[in-house]
Parts: C-alpha cells; sequence; structure tokens
C-alpha cells in the first residue's frame, strides 16, 4: 500500500489486479481511472490526433484480456504504454495501407488540421507541438515517455522495444532538436 | 554559453521535473543548475514541453471499464484420456502396415516380373544383337524420341545398341541429337477464319 494524498493508503496496481480477479469491478475503475490520462497524453504526445479515446479503452480491453501475462516486472504503467504503443504502430500501419489505396479529400485535410489547431489555442503549445513534429517518430516517442510522463530509461526501452543505450541517445538527439527548434522561433 | 559536460545531471533534469530523485540527489542537481547555463536552459525547456499539455481527451472511465470483460480463470487444458491415445495410436499403426502391405504387394506382382523378363531377354539381345553399325540419324531419332512407337521390349535394345556403339560411333549419335530441332523452328502461321459469307 502507498499512502495517498487524503492520508489513506492507496492500493498498488498488483493489489487492485488481484481484487478484480477476485471478482471486484470497482478494482478495474480504479486502475482506469489512475492509468488512463497518462495514456490518452502518450498517445497525444506520440502525434495522433483522432480516436484517442477509442484507443486508450483497446488499450485497456486488450490489458485486462491479457492480464495473466503481466508478471508486474514492471509498472503497470509502462506495460500499457506498450500495449498502446502496438496499438498506435498498427493503426498507422492500416491507416498508411489506405491511405496508398484511397485518396484523401483535400477538405478532409484541411478540416483535419483546422480542428486541431483550433484546440490548441495557446502559442507555447503549438510551438512545442511543431518542436515534437521535427524529431522522428522514435525520437518523440521516448522524449515524451522521459519528460512528460517521467518514464526511466529502462521502462522508455521496454516500451519502445529497444535498449537502454539506444533510449539515451534518442533523448539526447531529441532535446538538442527541440532547444533548437525553440530557440529559433 | 558552455556546453555542460556532467552527463549524470543532464540525465537527471527530467527526473528533478517529476520530482523521482532523492533528497541528496535534488540538491546535487539543483546545485548544479544553480551554476550551470546549459542545464537550466535544457531544465526551462524540458518544463516547456511537460507543461505544454499537449491536446488529449478526457477519457470516460465509466464506459471504458465497460467494455472490460469479466475476469476468467484460464481452464488449463484438459489432458485427453489414455483410452482416446490408445486408440489413436492404434489407427495411425493400422494405416502404417496397410501402406506397407500394399507396397509390398505391387513390388511382388510388378517388380520381381519385370526384373526377371529383363534378365531372360538380356541374354538373347546381347547373343543376338548383330555387330552395331553406325545408326543414321532417323533411326537415332525413332528410339530416342519416339520411345512408343518402338516395341516395348526394344526400350531394353536401345539401351543394348547405345552400349555397343563405339566411342565414335557414341559421339556422331550426340552430334546428331544436338543437331535436331525437337520444336519446330517458328510457330504455324495462326489459322485464321475467312468468313465466305456463305452462312449469312
Amino acid at each position: 500500500m502507498i499512502p495517498s494524498p487524503e492520508g489513506r493508503p492507496e492500493e498498488t496496481d498488483l493489489e487492485l489486479i488481484n481484487r478484480w480477479r477476485a471478482g471486484d469491478g470497482r478494482a478495474a475503475t480504479r486502475l482506469v481511472g489512475r492509468h488512463s490520462q497518462a495514456l490518452a497524453r502518450f498517445a497525444a504526445s506520440a502525434g495522433e490526433r483522432d480516436g484517442i479515446e477509442e484507443l486508450v479503452q483497446d488499450t485497456f480491453v486488450r490489458a485486462f484480456a491479457s492480464l495473466d501475462s503481466f508478471r508486474g516486472e514492471s509498472t503497470l504503467r509502462t506495460w500499457l504504454f506498450t500495449i498502446e504503443r502496438r496499438l498506435m504502430l498498427d493503426r498507422r500501419r492500416s491507416e498508411r495501407r489506405s491511405r496508398e489505396t484511397v485518396p484523401v479529400e483535400e477538405s478532409d485535410h484541411v478540416s483535419e488540421y483546422g480542428a486541431l489547431d483550433g484546440l490548441i489555442a495557446e502559442e507555447a503549445q503549438e510551438k512545442v507541438r511543431k518542436s515534437l513534429d521535427a524529431l522522428s517518430p522514435t525520437q518523440r516517442e521516448v522524449f515524451t515517455l522521459r519528460v512528460q510522463q517521467g518514464l526511466s530509461y529502462k521502462e522508455i526501452a521496454e516500451v519502445v522495444g529497444s535498449t537502454e543505450g539506444a533510449a539515451r541517445v534518442h533523448y539526447h538527439n531529441a532535446i538538442k532538436t527541440v532547444k533548437e527548434f525553440l530557440k529559433d522561433e | 554559453m558552455n556546453k555542460c559536460t556532467d552527463s549524470d545531471i543532464q540525465e537527471m533534469l527530467p527526473d528533478l521535473l517529476h520530482r523521482a530523485l532523492s533528497d541528496s540527489e535534488r540538491r546535487r542537481v539543483e546545485a548544479h543548475v544553480a551554476t550551470c547555463e546549459s542545464c537550466r536552459e535544457d531544465l526551462d525547456v524540458l518544463r516547456t514541453v511537460k507543461s505544454a499539455a499537449i491536446f488529449a481527451p478526457s477519457i470516460d472511465v465509466a464506459s471504458v471499464v465497460r467494455q472490460i470483460p469479466p475476469y476468467r480463470t484460464i481452464v488449463p487444458a484438459t489432458e485427453r484420456p489414455a483410452t482416446t491415445r490408445m486408440v489413436s495410436w492404434l489407427v495411425a499403426a493400422s494405416l502404417a502396415l496397410v501402406a506397407l502391405g500394399g507396397g509390398s504387394i505391387l513390388l511382388q506382382s510388378n517388380g520381381p516380373t519385370s526384373v526377371r523378363r529383363v534378365i531372360q531377354q538380356s541374354p538373347n539381345q546381347i547373343a543376338t544383337t548383330p555387330e552395331p553399325t553406325k545408326p543414321t540419324q532417323a533411326e537415332s531419332l525413332v528410339k530416342i524420341v519416339d520411345p512408343v512407337a518402338a516395341p516395348r521390349s526394344h526400350a531394353l535394345a536401345l539401351a543394348a545398341d547405345a552400349d555397343g556403339l563405339s566411342d565414335g560411333g557414341l559421339v556422331q549419335l550426340m552430334n546428331d541429337m544436338d543437331n535436331f530441332d525437337a520444336l519446330p523452328a517458328s510457330e504455324p502461321d495462326p489459322v485464321l477464319s475467312v468468313d465466305s459469307g456463305d452462312s449469312l
């Protein structure tokens, strides 16, 4: 048990998982409430624009369905990020395939970005988004997991299927690019 | 501005933002940042990125939970009873026996007879085969290209003929084979249907 901000002992993820296995549905609610926003932020930071709610939902459905394979060697959140990242990659692959076969209407393209611009109102946010767009997909994932989610290099390596050393290199290249981008703006 | 060379400190900057450092580590990093302009700049960048929450929709926890299937303990696959396994083995053994038996019957009915026939024919062939003469191209072709046209017993005769050839004869035969065009030199002219107009 870890202490909650209110002073009450807060159950760990593993304790909640065991409660859910024992048939307590409220444990699932606690787990989803604890991790869903982090998953949504990771998806948005990784460049997902549409269907983030659906993505987070699919991540949880898949995670709960295969919870028996979670050994607790990494944190539950790291494991969830790993599942979500795989789903994002699958989604991008299928989108790429459909783009190759179905031509994108110009009007669709404009409306998509118009909606996004409306959502990102603040100038600083826009700058950060652009600076993240300048990174490679892996650099972007590593950088946002490190800076926005606070994951260690070991955890990041698990999520992106890489090594700690490679994650470090991606992070250092990413911060260099972002720094230069924000300086130039 | 000088670039910071303390990579340990640089590595810990994100952890400082997430309050993931021990007290001693935090004091060490903060003391360094106070004197290092490069690290201060890095920390500013990290703060900007962290605080600029990229738009992410708020997730409806209840709707997500509704989609989660109830937990079911995975039941280990029950082992098949021993009798079922025994029946499987018996079936497999019977099939193997049938296959072996069928094969040996086939061998007995065809194989030895053919071999016997060859053995019976061979001495006569060798005894009665006249001194091989240099085969003409046409004769060679008949024997090689159209074995069906020759009687069945001649299949061996062909081999005997070839065996009986002198070196020069063999070379000639091979040259003849090389020079022979098995396929027509060109495709036949297409047959054009000529509409005579009679059918109308």
